[in-house]
């Protein structure tokens, strides 16, 4: 780290008030991910500064929303499937997912010993998504060629959907993968995951009919996630 | 007497459960802010409507984006709100016409809270704190505040703007915010 706090202490006071473009805004991205997770000073600069932009909120006069917004808002939470619970992500053996598609397998028999009863349960509902007639599994592409890609696996009339990625490389310290989900233009933060060894699988509590594409990204954990950066990964849904 | 802070927090436990009645009550805390706020980065109904929605509706489908060990649910919130209406102002540059802007737009300083506004006795004295704190800025230190936060502005374009340096914008954006950060968490 070669800049000064005070470089710092600069870039994130624009970076909160979402005012940073083109260069400064690369130099905030490598700073959230590579050195204030790590800084003290700079986690408590970037924790106050982003109380105070959410301060500045208030100095707008409030007004009170049109009468047709909350109506609007209760049939859109039912809209597109169920309410959705966070991401699951669980780590499964490679002896199991290998398989995966394969009829009949004892699932029990590959999983890890410290792998709990709730874990198999996710892992046997993977196995049975799989088993759905007219399953598919999808590769989603990835931006490099020698990274594994990520399989997205959904069934026809099922408003939920599985992500499996094999030996997923860990995000850059202070980031995490995010998954969006995009309708035309608009993006939807489906959840956020770290990878687990060997397999990793998400589980996704979202229609994927009604989507346009999955996007991957890897984003900072400190980041509110309002929209997408370049994906990683990226497939049609 | 109800904290505010604490009572954000079981509401949003309740939410994450699925509770829609914590849905409409957060809504009813913090929709005339969100909504007042999306107005003045917009300045039209319809696409300050567009953010609030947005950012309810992203609260309720991906309610652990709220991390209580990260800051308060305010602050998350509102912080929403506001990427959401800035993302709105960008994506619809050509629609904004500041001079047509509402009498929301007008200086903060010395505005008085909007009679019915339901949140009015939520958020009210955290909101006078902020009007005045605000009046501690220099007006070159606002004018870029005001710019950047309800505006839409990037630095770079706010430079262009106002036909200073880059590193002069950021010079006062970093003062402003050092300032009101001394003023509202009482640092020296």
């Amino acid at each position: 780290m070669t800049q000064s706090h005070e470089a710092i202490e600069e870039l994130l006071a624009g970076y909160v008030l979402r005012s940073l473009s083109g260069e400064d805004a690369a130099q905030a991205d490598h700073l959230l991910s590579d050195h204030v997770p790590f800084c003290p000073v700079c986690r408590d600069s970037l924790a106050v500064f982003q109380g105070v932009t959410a301060d500045l909120a208030l100095a707008a006069q409030p007004l009170d929303p049109p009468e047709t917004l909350l109506p609007r808002l209760h049939r859109d939470l039912g809209a597109k499937g169920a309410r959705r619970r966070p991401v699951a992500v669980f780590a499964v053996a490679a002896s199991v997912v290998a398989v995966v598609g394969l009829a009949g397998l004892t699932v029990s028999q590959g999983v890890r010993a410290s792998d709990t009863q709730s874990r198999m349960n996710d892992i046997g509902q993977a196995f049975d998504f799989a088993r759905r007639p007219g399953a598919s599994m999808v590769p989603v592409d990835s931006s490099s060629a020698s990274t594994d890609p990520i399989t997205e696996i959904s069934a026809p009339g099922v408003q939920e959907f599985f992500l499996v990625g094999r030996d997923l490389p860990s995000p850059p310290p202070g980031t995490v993968y995010r998954v969006w989900l995009i309708s035309g233009t608009d993006p939807t933060f489906a959840g956020e995951f770290l990878p687990e060894p060997d397999f990793t699988v998400v589980h996704l509590e979202f229609d994927p009919n009604v989507y346009d594409s999955i996007l991957i990204t890897v984003e900072s954990a400190e980041a509110v996630p309002t929209s997408p950066l370049d994906p990683v990964w990226q497939a049609a849904s | 007497m109800h904290d505010p802070v604490l009572d954000d927090l079981e509401l949003h436990r309740r939410l994450d459960a699925g509770d829609r009645g914590a849905f409409d009550e957060l809504y009813r805390r913090y929709g005339p802010s969100a909504f007042g706020l999306a107005y003045r980065l917009t300045g039209q109904q319809v696409l300050a409507q567009d953010a609030v929605h947005d950012a309810f509706l992203a609260l309720w489908r991906a309610p652990e984006a709220f991390d209580p060990a990260r800051g308060a649910f305010r602050t998350f919130f509102l912080s929403l709100v506001h990427h959401k209406a800035v993302d709105t102002v960008r994506r619809e540059e050509r629609l904004r016409k500041r001079a047509e802007r509402s009498a929301n737009l007008e200086p903060v300083t010395g505005e008085d809270v909007a009679e019915g506004v339901v949140d009015k006795d939520f958020l009210g004295l955290r909101r006078q704190e902020v009007r005045e704190a605000l009046t501690t800025l220099s007006p070159e230190q606002r004018q870029v505040l005001e710019m950047a936060y309800f505006q839409g502005y990037t630095q770079a374009a706010i430079a262009q703007e106002l036909g200073i340096p880059l590193g002069t914008v950021k010079t006062r954006t970093l003062a402003a915010m050092r300032k009101l950060r001394r003023v509202l968490y009482r640092e020296d």
